[in-house]
């Protein structure tokens, strides 16, 4: 084996970087979906709504059963066709690669939120609530301005540890030949035949990002430990 | 001031009615067959052994629980199953709780200004102004920018009677108010509570602070297992109670 060569890297630079693009437009979208489906998702069952709660329910158990990989495969397949269906003509509609990972993402993305969102929602003392009765505060206010804010800051260290795994996942997307970090240098590999440096190189990006988020992460669970009284 | 009270057509009737409540948890009844009746102005001390009801039948009055039987009627307004009528009572019923329930995510200002803002449609600067003033009257308003959890339990209480205030309720609801807080703090919230009495407030207050029963009670009044066994004067009351469960409940407390 020849000896590592990293100019190389540098080289390809402007290619991984807009892979790392996608990689990180798909987290930011997906963690913007799936944290409002996800939200609604956790409101839903938290209201105990009869039919609705049980359907999000097992839709929550079904997302959280089967790997990314296969709903990435179904929605890449299923999507076009239904919507072919919805439009009257019965020929697919092909959505287009982009909007099946970023959709994709976001729905999955939302089973695993609204679990972490439905646990703090249930850790929110029955006190708060009481005082917001006290205060004839309406029911989408007590959840707005005092409810849902206590929940999200307990549960921001969990919220970006899932976060961090998403990102990681976006990497699946090579399997609808999108381009993210690690396709890009996988390719380039390919092409070059330089493996080590341009799979060392990826490795590094996504370590370095994931330990700078989990050093935040760290962080805000000391702030919110030092600020106490979230129970 | 004098005018503006004739407007109110209910300004004779009580500011509270309850008539044969009754108030079940399942099988048990919390409460059974409980009347009372608040005037205005009145300050009722409400004092009873662990498990009476106490705390049940002041959270009725503001339908924090929901009574299964019997009327309840605040300022004129029965307390039925409409949301309206729910929220016109809460709008004019403070409650002041044990554990204090400040919104540890807000400031204390913002814990004042809350409902004011979103409740009574204040604007954003009178509801400032409103928050400052009263959080001056509990003597706090130099904490205003804190967070709760930056307090003391008893600085804690006093911005909880503050926020109760900034809705501009006209009745007064503590259950327990001093129970949760060291006894060096005790003194701060109980003589808030006597101010507050001093101005005319209308009180309901669970608690087994005899002094501030003595200085300010117009009426004490003694519930055991869901039902008032016994009310008058605190003096008399506290001298020469009618009831033996009473007696022994005083009997308690003292030792
Ligand atoms: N949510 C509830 N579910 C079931 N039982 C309840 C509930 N709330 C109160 N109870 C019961 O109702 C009875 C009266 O309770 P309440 O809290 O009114 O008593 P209290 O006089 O305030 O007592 P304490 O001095 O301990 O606060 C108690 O026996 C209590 O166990
Ligand atoms: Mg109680």
């Amino acid at each position: 084996m020849n000896s590592l060569d990293f100019s190389i890297v540098a080289q390809a630079w402007p290619y991984l970087w807009s892979g790392l693009l996608l990689s990180l437009s798909l987290t930011v979208a997906a963690f913007l979906i799936g944290m409002l489906l996800g939200t609604l998702f956790a409101l839903v069952q938290h209201f105990e709504l009869r039919i609705l709660s049980q359907v999000v329910r097992s839709y929550v158990a079904l997302m959280r059963s089967i790997p990314l990989i296969l709903v990435l495969f179904w929605f890449f397949f299923l999507v076009p066709i239904v919507l072919g269906h919805l439009s009257g003509n019965g020929r697919p509609i092909p959505t287009g690669a982009t909007y099946t990972a970023l959709i994709t993402f976001g729905l999955f993305e939302a089973a695993y939120y609204s679990e972490i969102i439905r646990v703090g929602l249930r850790a929110v003392n029955k006190g708060q609530f009481e005082a917001c009765q006290a205060l004839a505060l309406s029911t989408f206010d007590t959840y707005h301005h005092v409810v849902l804010p206590q929940v999200f800051r307990v549960a921001s260290p969990i919220i970006l540890s899932q976060t961090i795994i998403l990102f990681q996942d976006t990497s699946l997307v090579y399997v609808l030949s999108l381009t993210d970090l690690l396709g890009a240098a996988s390719k380039l590999a390919q092409l070059n035949g330089r493996l080590v440096e341009m799979y060392l190189a990826a490795a590094a990006v996504y370590l370095i990002l994931s330990s700078v988020a989990s050093q935040f992460v760290a962080s805000l669970r000391k702030r919110y430990a030092v600020a106490g009284t979230y129970r | 001031m004098q005018q503006e009270r004739a407007v109110n057509p209910y300004d004779r009737f009580p500011m509270v009615i309850v008539e044969h409540l009754i108030k079940r948890f399942g099988s048990f009844n919390a409460l059974s067959d409980v009347n009372l009746t608040v005037a205005r102005g009145e300050k009722i001390v409400l004092c009873g052994p662990s498990g009476s009801g106490k705390s049940t039948l002041i959270r009725c009055i503001n339908h924090i629980e929901k009574h299964d039987y019997g009327r309840i009627v605040v300022d004129g307004v029965e307390l039925t199953d409409r949301i309206r009528d729910i929220n016109s009572v809460r709008c004019e019923v403070g409650m002041v709780f044990q554990s204090f329930n400040l919104f540890p995510h807000l400031s204390v200002v913002e814990n004042c200004m809350l409902a004011p803002l979103k409740v009574r449609g204040l604007p954003q600067s009178e509801a400032l102004d409103r928050a400052m003033a009263l959080l001056r009257k509990v003597r706090i308003h130099d904490q205003a920018k804190k967070y709760p959890a930056q307090l003391s339990g008893g600085q804690q209480q006093r911005v909880a009677i503050a926020r109760a205030l900034c809705m501009q309720p006209k009745i007064m609801l503590f259950d327990e108010p001093t129970s949760a807080l060291d006894p060096e703090m005790v003194k701060e919230v109980l003589e808030t509570m006597v101010e507050l009495a001093n101005d005319g407030m209308t009180m309901v207050c669970v608690t087994h602070e005899m002094g501030f029963a003595r200085e300010v009670a117009d009426r004490v009044v003694f519930m055991d297992c869901g039902s008032i066994v016994e009310e008058g004067d605190p003096s008399t009351f506290f001298r020469a109670p009618n009831t033996e469960r009473a007696r022994v409940f005083l009997n308690q407390i003292v030792h």
